[in-house]
């Protein structure tokens, strides 16, 4: 019980719901506020990372240059996809993503010598060089914890993520209260209705995949910097699942939820951690594991049953759609 | 060269399709997508095991069990959660979620009881059957020919019996058919029941085809198998028959040496399915037998 | 007064059969012209095809002397022809005042254009209320002054008086009169009330089986022998 009371810890928990905030946020603005079903969101956060990773390894660029064009590399990946895929009926849409995010990740793991292949980033660099590409930011990191007096790291990558979190959050919040914001939401109602009245709908939903899925890049190096390595395998569906249980469970098309939930959901996954009370401890760490994952699978149901319009949404919203 | 990943493809075409049709079943009568289906296959893949692995039974009997078993886990799933779900309402948004949440569940329950390392079925892998220049393992011979008579089962079964048209009818137009006197429920109950069937028979056939298989290789199985289910065309159960057939021939016949640029990679080959779908979209946004919408 | 909205030989089939088959019609600026028929005689279709919500296989539509046709919907209301759809497309999530204000061309003030608009339909009490909560009939006045507010040449009503309460009708005709008055605004309504066409319109045209079987003033509609064989002996008075 220990590690309950480690401020460390719940700093790394915090740290997590800050990244898992900024990708809900860019999925938030996709189908939150404009109805686009994009289940491929943890794919921009892999072009993201990987872009960062491969530019500051690879070609030897400063990780202040890397990492905002991986961003961008990410938000050009969200227009490439949706150019042929936003033509497509919605329902097909999403299949096209959830496809789009498995290729990337067969890439990333088969295209070893760009990638790394499935051994990860570590494997960017020369054979039998262990790579990495973190130096200049955890260089960063330090400089924070002097200016403001922290000891632990985690703490500082906390204040951090944060701050890049709610300086997005403010951008997002202030840019849906535009007129801009207020047609997403019409095309979100009945994109027929607002083609009627002249929008190009077609370009307001390429607009917004690419900035959610910028956004996505976003949290992908804040991800690869928080954890020093990542591998393809850190990309799973799941966490494209997660992100929507953030948004659901927050409720849609609020900007400001999207932290809630985030916290909510770290704080679900991390407490599961401390399933180790008897009889449980008696299964090893693995098992719990599962355990853990089968615990957030029947919250999640439970959730749905009892209150379909997540935690701070209306009911009218989730109910009959 | 070209037969033999034909007939291959027709294996892993087959598995697919059986799977998509389970899906389709569901969506078209329950406007439900189960992402949880890639792990009620995996269930029965585990079931099959259970008797074929330990028990040592054959693999027909350890087949029949399985499709069984995971009829018998969709009904009580659709009492446990569905159920509940269509009383309180839900919208799309809920059940795609709650889905997500099953899938979740299942998947690590089965970690859970079964750990993550591979498995096998007792097979002989040396058996092999000759058909001109095709050669096929004991496990494909077996897949093709179960799965084919399982997609004679279900054609027929969909075309003549009154469970088959009743189903048909509730897929068309639920309120309708409710009002002429279909006993919804009982439908809804065949429907879980005949795509806990498919699912547990797709399972088993999948892993059996793979060789080795973990309760992971649900999700893995689910991709090609909902993009059978897009290319037939959503709310088709013949479509997603065809389109896992033709899916799965494309991915083996991908990989075909003579193909300009040498053929595919073959591990390459999920992407192709997908890159496959992604095309035939663009040029049939419907998929094959869906129905053109219209504004 | 020239033909402002012209439509020539339009075709569109659906599964080999004929919805619009070779309909050709003309639309005079500034009047109000009625389009009536059976059901199925392809009004619907035909406004799909002219809005851009459908592409027709063949034929042409004119707007003001410039081709519209196959272009799509959203550039066609930006070429100054909007429609508004059978059923009302309220934007329920959304406050009246936002389903109003979103459909401004320029950002601009559109607020407070937007309550201008509403005030004059008397709708400004319910500017805050989400449009979901709004009665049948209010939200096709709603639609009906969102469309006002792309500032349309051309605005083809799709049947604006279905599922309108008698009392809401005659309010509903003054304000589309009102329309055409103040804002010179060209109007194209299909309608099966025919009490209300007779009485608003300056043309009406006639369509059965996918096509225009009669063009005239009311009176002349009324009495046409073709006009009151497609309609299976109802009778007019």
């Amino acid at each position: 019980m220990s590690a309950l009371a480690s401020g460390d810890f719940w700093a790394f928990v915090g740290v997590v719901a800050g990244i898992y905030t900024i990708l809900a946020l860019g999925l938030q603005l996709q189908f939150g506020f404009a109805g686009l079903l994009n289940f491929g969101q943890v794919a921009f956060m892999a072009i993201g990372a990987y872009t960062m990773a491969i530019l500051v390894v690879k070609e030897g660029w400063s990780t202040w240059l890397a990492a905002p064009l991986g961003v961008l590399v990410a938000g050009a990946a969200g227009l490439l996809l949706g150019l042929p895929a936003l033509r497509l009926r919605s329902d097909y849409f999403a299949i096209v993503t959830i496809a789009f995010s498995e290729i990337v990740r067969y890439v990333a793991t088969n295209q070893g010598s760009l990638t790394g292949g499935s051994q990860g980033t570590i494997a960017l660099g020369k054979v039998g060089e262990a790579a990495q590409y973190n130096g200049e930011w955890e260089r960063f990191q330090e400089r924070v914890q002097d200016w403001l007096g922290i000891a632990s790291k985690d703490v500082a990558m906390l204040l951090i993520v944060w701050a890049a979190a709610l300086v997005l959050l403010t951008l997002v919040w202030l840019a849906v209260r535009t007129p801009w914001g207020r047609v997403l939401r019409a095309i979100r109602e009945d994109e027929d209705a607002a083609a009627s009245l002249g929008k190009n709908v077609f370009a307001y939903k390429l607009q917004v995949l690419a900035i959610g899925s910028a956004l996505a890049g976003v949290a992908g190096c804040f991800y690869a910097w928080q954890f020093s390595f990542f591998s393809p395998d850190d990309f799973q569906p799941l966490l494209t699942f997660f992100a929507w249980m953030i948004v659901i469970l927050g409720g849609l098309g609020r900007v400001w939820t999207v932290p809630v939930g985030a916290a909510v959901f770290g704080f679900l996954f991390a407490g599961t951690r401390f399933l180790d009370f008897r009889p449980l401890s008696y299964l090893s760490g693995a098992d719990r594991a599962y355990l853990r994952l089968v615990v957030i699978g029947l919250v999640i149901i439970v959730l749905v049953l009892v209150r379909p319009q997540g935690l701070l949404g209306k009911r009218d919203e989730m109910v009959l759609e | 060269m070209f037969w033999q990943l034909l007939a291959n493809g027709l294996v892993t075409g087959s598995v697919i399709a059986i799977a998509a049709v389970g899906v389709s079943l569901v969506y078209g009568i329950l406007r439900l997508v189960n992402f949880a289906y890639g792990d009620y296959m995996a269930f029965g893949a585990l079931a099959a095991y259970e008797l074929n692995g330990p028990l040592g039974l054959g693999i027909v009997v350890s087949v029949l069990f399985a499709m069984v078993a995971t009829a018998v886990l969709s009904v009580a799933l659709d009492l446990a959660l569905w159920r509940p779900l269509r009383r309180r309402r839900a919208g799309f948004m809920s059940l795609f979620l709650a889905s997500i949440g099953l899938a979740l569940v299942l998947r690590q329950a089965l970690l859970l009881a079964y750990g993550p390392q591979p498995r096998t079925y007792t097979v002989d892998p040396y058996k092999v059957y000759v058909v001109g220049s095709v050669r096929l393992s004991e496990a494909q011979f077996v897949t093709i020919v179960v799965a084919a008579v399982a997609i004679v089962f279900v054609g027929v079964l969909l075309s003549r019996s009154t469970v088959g048209r009743t189903m048909r009818a509730l897929a068309d137009d639920g309120a309708l058919a409710g009002i002429a006197g279909v006993n919804v429920g009982r439908v809804i109950a065949y429907t879980w029941i005949v795509s806990g069937l498919l699912a547990g028979l797709a399972g088993v056939l999948a892993a059996l085809i793979q060789t080795s298989f973990n309760p992971n290789f649900g999700f893995q199985l689910l991709l090609p198998v909902f993009a059978g289910v897009v290319l037939g065309g959503v709310g088709s159960a013949y479509g997603a028959l065809a389109g896992g057939l033709v899916l799965g021939v494309a991915m083996e016949l991908s990989t075909w040496p003579a193909l300009w640029g040498g053929g595919v990679d073959p591990v390459y080959k999920p992407v192709v399915a997908f890159v496959v779908l992604i095309a035939a979209l663009m040029v049939r946004p419907q998929g094959l037998f869906g129905r053109a919408r219209f504004v | 007064m020239s033909a402002q909205l012209e439509v020539q030989g339009l075709v569109r089939t659906f599964d080999g059969v004929r919805a619009v088959d070779e309909a050709t019609l003309d639309v005079q600026a500034g009047s109000i012209t009625g389009l009536i028929g059976p059901n199925g005689a392809g009004k619907s279709t035909l406004f799909n095809c002219v809005s851009g919500f459908l592409r027709p296989q063949s034929g042409r539509v004119t707007l003001d002397g410039k081709r519209i046709d196959r272009r799509a919907p959203h550039r066609i209301a930006r070429a100054g022809l909007v429609r508004t759809f059978q059923t009302p497309r309220t934007l329920a999530r959304m406050t009246v005042l936002e389903n109003v204000a979103v459909a401004a061309p320029r950002p601009r003030n559109a607020e407070a254009r937007a309550a201008k608009l509403l005030e004059l339909v008397r709708l400004g009490e319910h500017a805050d209320a989400l449009a979901g909560t709004l009665s049948g009939g209010q939200r096709k006045l709603l639609d009906l002054v969102r469309a006002l507010m792309v500032g349309p040449r051309v605005l083809l009503l799709d049947e604006p008086m279905a599922g309108v309460s008698p009392t809401l009708r005659v309010e509903l005709l003054d304000h589309i009169l009102a329309v055409r008055e103040r804002d010179g605004v060209t109007l194209l309504i299909v309608e099966h009330d025919l009490d209300f066409v007779m009485r608003a319109s300056d043309r009406v045209i006639v369509m059965n089986e996918g096509r225009v079987i009669a063009q005239g003033t009311p009176d002349q509609v009324r009495t046409d022998e073709r006009v009151v064989d497609a309609y299976l002996g109802a009778r007019h008075e």
